[in-house]
C-alpha cells in the first residue's frame, strides 16, 4: 500500500496471497480493490436511483447526460490528483475554467472577426481558439507554479488569490455580460446528438479497446515471465479480458441505443435533403459524446503519465517524502510548476466543453468547480498527506459523486438537498478509507 | 480487503438511502409518487374547457429559489393549476448555474416533460436549453423572463409597466433633485432594457434632460449612453451586491457634499439592499426607495416606511396563467392563437390584450407568442391589497411597525 499510483500489476517479488476465499480470488487477479469498490458504489447508487425514480433513470440518453456532465470535472480532477499528491492545493480551477471559457466567447464572437479579421466561417478556427485557450491556462498555470515552486508562497493563498483575481478578470474580459454564438465546429466539443461519434465510429472504438486490452494483458503475462516475476493464473487472466471487453463493448451498446431527437433529426433531414421519414421516425445512433471522448484521452494520457514517465515518478517521489526527493536529486521545483502548468491545460479543456454546452459564457461559469474536483479528487481515493492517488481513481470519484447528485436531481430532489448528500459522502469516503488505512498498513 | 470495501459501499448505500427518504418529504413537488403514465388514474375530475390533458406532464426548470417569491408564490400558481387540470408537475432548481439549468432542462426531457416552462438563469446562454426541448417537439414557455428565440411563448407581467409605475410613484413624491438608480443583473433584459425604458415613460429623462433631476451615479465625466451607461448594476439580483454598491453610492456622496434625494431600485432584492444600506449608515432624511415583486419583507419595509412604492406582480395569477398555457399546449394548442379559459385568472391583472395570445416584439428582433399581465403599485396607503391577495400576512406585513406613524393596513 505504500504506493497506490501503479494500477498496473505490481512487480513486487510478493506472491499474491493465494486461496480459495474470494477475497483470496480477487486478490489473484490483482484488480485495485479501491477501484474496484467505486466502480460496485457507481452502479449501486445509479439501480438504487432506478428503483426510485420507477424504472426511468437508467436510459441511454439519460447516462449520456450524466457522463457529459461529470467530463468536465473528471478531466480536471485527473490533474489535481497530481496537485494533491505532491501536497498542494489547486483553489483556482473553477475562476480558470470560467476565465477560459470567457475567452473563448469573446473569441469567436468578437475578436476573432473585429480584431483578427477573421471571417466567421474560416475553417480551423476552432483549433485557433482552443490553442489560445490552452495557452491561456497553461500561462495562469505557470505563473501560480512559480509563485509556489520558486517564491515559496503556500498554494493555498497563491490560488485562493487566484481564485478571486482570475473571477473578477471574467467580468473585465466581457464586461460583465453574457456572450453567445460560439464557432459551429467548436460546438461539437460540448457533446448533444450532433457533437457525438455516431454509431460507427463507436464500435470502432470499442473494437480498438478491445483488442488493446488483450494485447496489454498477453504482453504483461509475457514481459512477467521473461524476467521471472510471478504471473497471474490463466483463469484471472481470462476473466479480465472477458470482463473487460465485455464492458467497453457493452457501454458502447448502451451509447448507440441513443438516438437522435426526432425534431433535430426531421429538421437536419429537412435542411440536407435526406428525403421522407422512414417507417417510426429516423433512428440514428449518437454514441459516444465528444466530452466523453475527450475524458477517455485525458484519462488515458494523465495515467500514462502518472505511472509511466519521469515527471510522473517525480510527483509521487515528492508527495511521499519531500526530503528524500530533494536530497534524490529531483528538481522538485520545476515539478512542482509543471503540475500547475498541466492544471491550466486540463482547464481549458472542462472550459472547451462547458462554454461548448452552452454556446457561449456567461460569468458564472466554473462557479464551485474547485470544491467538486477536489471533492471528486478525495473520494476518489486521493490523500491531502501527499504520495497516495491514482487518476482513474479521481475519474470514478467525479462519476460516483454526479450520479448522486443527477440521481436525487432526477427524482425531486434541488441543490441544496443534492450539497448535503454530496458533503455527507465526502467526509464518510475520507473517513472510511482513513480507518482501512490505519488498519491495513 | 474486500469486506472493508462491502463496508464502505454499504454505508454509501445508507447514506443516499436515508437522503432520499427525507429529500423526498422535503421537496414540495410530488413528482416522485406520481409518474405520468399513472396520473390520470388518480388524477382530479378535468376542469370545464379544452384545457383537460391527462397525460401531461409539465417540467420547471426555476433558475433560483433565494428570491422568496418564485417558492411561495408562482410555483404554486403553476402546479395547483396543472394537477387541477389532470396534469404532472415536475421541476428542478438551477440554483443560480447556468449549466446546471441546461443539465436540468435535458433531464427533465429524459424524465418526458410534455411542455418546459423555463425561468432562464441567464437569456443568452439558455438557448442550448431551449434548442434541446425544440429538438425533442417539446414547447417552451419562457416564464417571468424573455427568451431570445422566436418559439416560446412568453409569459409574463408588462414589466415597461412595471418600471413606469415605480418611477411615476418616486417622480410624485420627490419631482426635482438627485436620484441614485439600482439596476438588476446585466444579462437580464428586465434591468438593462425594459423597467429603464418604463421609466422613461414615466418622465425620468425627459426631467434629467431638463436640469431637474441629477443622475448621481451616472457615468464617469457625465457623459455616456443613456439608459445603459446610468445606474449601477447588480450581478444576480443579489441583496448583499446592492447594500454593498449603495454603501458605496452613499459614501461618495457624502464626501462629494450631495444629498440622495429618491432611490429608483429595480426590483426588492436590491430594495432590500439598498434600504440596509440607508437605515445601517443612518441615512437622514430617508429618501423615498422603490421596488417591485412584494416581498414580505419588502412589504414590511413600506409598513415601516423603508420603502416608499413596491410594485406587486401578483405572482400566483402569473403561475396560473402559465399553468393554464402550458395545458392549453399539451391539449394541442396552436402557441401563436393560444386561448386562457375564462374566469381563471383574477380580471384586475390580466393582460389588457385579452385572454388570447399577442405577439410581443423582443429587443433581440424577434416576434413571440405572449400573456403580458398587469402590475399593480402598492405604496403605505393600499397595503390591504397585499394581504387580500394572500401575498403577506397581516403579522408579517406590520411586524415592528410603530403604532404611531402605522399604515392604514396595520391599525
Amino acid at each position: 500500500m505504500a504506493n497506490v499510483a501503479d494500477v498496473a500489476p505490481v512487480t513486487g517479488q510478493v506472491e499474491p496471497p493465494a486461496g480459495r476465499s474470494v477475497r483470496g480470488m480477487i486478490a489473484q487477479t490483482e484488480v485495485d480493490f479501491r477501484l474496484f469498490g467505486m466502480l460496485i458504489a457507481l452502479a449501486a447508487i445509479l439501480l438504487g436511483f432506478h428503483v426510485i425514480s420507477g424504472g426511468k433513470l437508467i436510459q441511454p440518453s439519460n447516462m449520456l447526460t450524466l457522463a457529459v456532465q461529470a467530463a468536465g470535472i473528471a478531466i480536471i480532477a485527473t490533474g489535481m490528483v497530481l496537485v494533491i499528491v505532491s501536497r498542494n492545493i489547486d483553489l483556482s480551477v473553477g475562476s480558470l475554467v470560467g476565465l477560459i471559457a470567457m475567452t473563448y466567447g469573446v473569441l469567436m464572437t468578437d475578436w476573432f472577426p473585429n480584431i483578427f479579421g477573421l471571417a466567421p466561417d474560416t475553417p480551423f478556427l476552432w483549433v485557433l481558439a482552443l490553442a489560445m485557450g490552452i495557452g491561456v491556462g497553461a500561462a495562469i498555470g505557470a505563473l501560480q507554479g512559480f509563485i509556489i515552486a520558486y517564491i515559496g508562497v503556500p498554494s493555498f493563498i497563491v490560488t485562493l488569490g487566484g481564485l478571486l483575481t482570475i473571477r473578477g478578470l471574467v467580468w473585465y474580459q466581457s464586461n460583465g455580460a453574457a456572450v453567445n454564438g460560439l464557432d459551429k465546429t467548436f460546438l461539437l466539443i460540448g457533446g448533444g446528438a450532433q457533437g457525438s461519434v455516431g454509431g460507427v465510429l463507436t464500435w470502432g472504438i470499442a473494437l480498438v479497446g478491445s483488442i488493446a486490452i488483450v494485447a496489454i494483458l498477453i504482453n504483461s503475462r509475457r514481459q512477467r515471465r521473461r524476467y521471472g516475476f510471478p504471473v497471474r493464473p490463466i483463469w484471472a487472466e481470462i476473466v479480465l479480458g472477458v470482463a473487460g471487453c465485455a464492458a467497453i463493448i457493452g457501454v458502447a451498446w448502451f451509447a448507440n441505443n441513443n438516438f437522435w431527437p426526432q425534431g433535430l433529426a426531421d429538421r437536419v433531414a429537412a435542411e440536407q435533403g435526406w428525403g421522407p421519414a422512414p417507417e417510426g421516425g429516423w433512428k440514428i445512433p449518437t454514441g459516444f459524446p465528444f466530452p466523453i471522448v475527450l475524458l477517455i484521452a485525458v484519462t488515458l494520457a494523465m495515467t500514462w503519465i502518472a505511472t509511466r514517465r519521469k515527471f510522473g515518478r517525480y510527483v509521487y517521489a515528492y508527495g511521499g517524502n519531500p526530503d528524500a526527493a530533494e536530497l534524490a536529486g529531483i528538481n522538485t521545483r520545476w515539478t512542482i510548476l509543471k503540475t500547475y502548468v498541466l492544471m491550466g491545460i486540463l482547464c481549458a479543456l472542462a472550459a472547451a466543453i462547458v462554454s461548448a454546452r452552452l454556446n457561449g459564457a456567461s460569468l458564472d461559469i466554473g462557479d464551485t468547480y474547485e470544491l467538486l474536483v477536489i471533492s471528486a479528487a478525495v473520494i476518489g481515493g486521493t490523500s491531502f498527506a501527499g504520495g497516495i492517488g491514482t487518476i482513474p481513481g479521481a475519474v470514478l470519484g467525479a462519476f460516483v459523486m454526479y450520479s448522486l447528485k443527477y440521481g436525487l436531481s432526477f427524482v425531486g430532489v434541488n441543490s441544496p438537498g443534492q450539497n448535503i448528500v454530496v458533503g455527507i459522502v465526502l467526509v464518510v469516503a475520507v473517513g472510511l478509507d482513513t480507518i482501512n488505512r490505519r488498519r491495513g498498513t | 480487503m474486500l469486506d472493508r470495501r462491502i463496508g464502505l459501499l454499504v454505508a454509501t448505500l445508507a447514506i443516499v438511502a436515508s437522503a432520499c427518504s427525507s429529500g423526498g418529504t422535503a421537496t414540495t413537488a410530488p413528482q416522485s409518487e406520481a409518474p405520468a403514465s399513472e396520473a390520470p388514474a388518480s388524477a382530479a375530475p378535468p376542469p370545464s374547457g379544452s384545457a383537460a390533458a391527462g397525460d401531461c406532464t409539465v417540467a420547471v426548470s426555476w433558475n433560483n429559489f433565494q428570491q422568496p417569491r418564485w417558492a411561495a408564490h408562482d410555483e404554486p400558481g403553476i402546479r395547483d393549476t396543472v394537477e387541477a387540470g389532470g396534469g404532472t408537475y415536475i421541476s428542478a432548481d438551477a440554483n443560480l448555474s447556468t449549466e446546471q439549468q441546461l443539465t436540468d432542462v435535458t433531464t427533465m426531457l429524459g424524465q418526458g416533460a410534455d411542455v418546459m416552462i423555463i425561468l432562464a438563469q441567464d437569456t443568452t446562454v439558455i438557448g442550448p436549453a431551449v434548442q434541446a426541448a425544440k429538438d425533442a417537439n417539446v414547447p417552451v414557455i419562457a416564464y417571468d423572463r424573455l427568451i431570445e428565440d422566436p418559439d416560446v411563448l412568453y409569459i409574463t407581467f408588462d414589466n415597461i409597466g412595471v418600471g413606469k409605475a415605480e418611477a411615476e410613484a418616486i417622480l410624485a413624491a420627490v419631482p426635482t433633485g438627485n436620484y441614485v438608480l439600482i439596476k438588476g443583473d446585466p444579462g437580464d433584459p428586465n434591468a438593462s432594457t425594459f423597467l429603464p425604458q418604463g421609466w422613461d415613460d414615466a418622465g425620468l429623462k425627459a426631467k434629467v434632460d431638463a436640469g431637474e433631476i441629477t443622475i448621481l451615479n451616472g457615468p464617469e465625466g457625465g457623459a455616456g449612453e443613456w439608459p445603459k451607461d446610468y445606474g449601477t448594476y447588480t450581478e444576480a439580483w443579489a441583496p448583499e451586491t446592492a447594500q454593498a454598491n449603495m454603501e458605496a453610492i452613499i459614501d461618495k456622496a457624502v464626501a462629494d457634499g450631495n444629498q440622495i434625494d429618491a432611490v429608483l431600485a429595480e426590483n426588492d432584492s436590491t430594495a432590500l439592499g439598498v434600504a440596509a444600506a440607508l437605515t445601517g449608515k443612518n441615512y437622514d432624511p430617508y429618501p423615498p426607495v422603490s421596488g417591485q415583486d412584494g416581498d414580505p419583507a419588502n412589504l414590511n419595509n413600506v409598513a415601516k416606511g423603508l420603502q416608499y412604492v413596491d410594485v406587486w406582480k401578483n405572482a400566483n395569477e402569473l403561475g396560473k396563467t402559465a399553468g393554464a398555457a402550458a395545458l392549453a399546449l399539451c391539449a394541442g394548442g396552436d402557441m401563436a392563437s393560444l386561448t386562457l379559459q375564462d374566469g381563471l385568472i383574477d380580471p384586475a391583472v390580466a393582460p389588457a390584450a385579452g385572454l388570447t395570445a399577442t405577439a410581443f416584439e423582443t429587443p433581440g428582433g424577434n416576434s413571440v407568442s405572449s400573456f403580458i399581465l398587469t402590475p399593480t403599485p402598492l405604496t403605505a396607503e393600499n397595503l390591504q391589497l397585499a394581504i387580500d391577495g394572500g401575498q403577506v400576512t397581516k403579522e408579517q406585513l406590520c411586524a415592528g411597525v410603530d403604532a404611531a406613524t402605522a399604515p392604514p393596513a396595520c391599525q
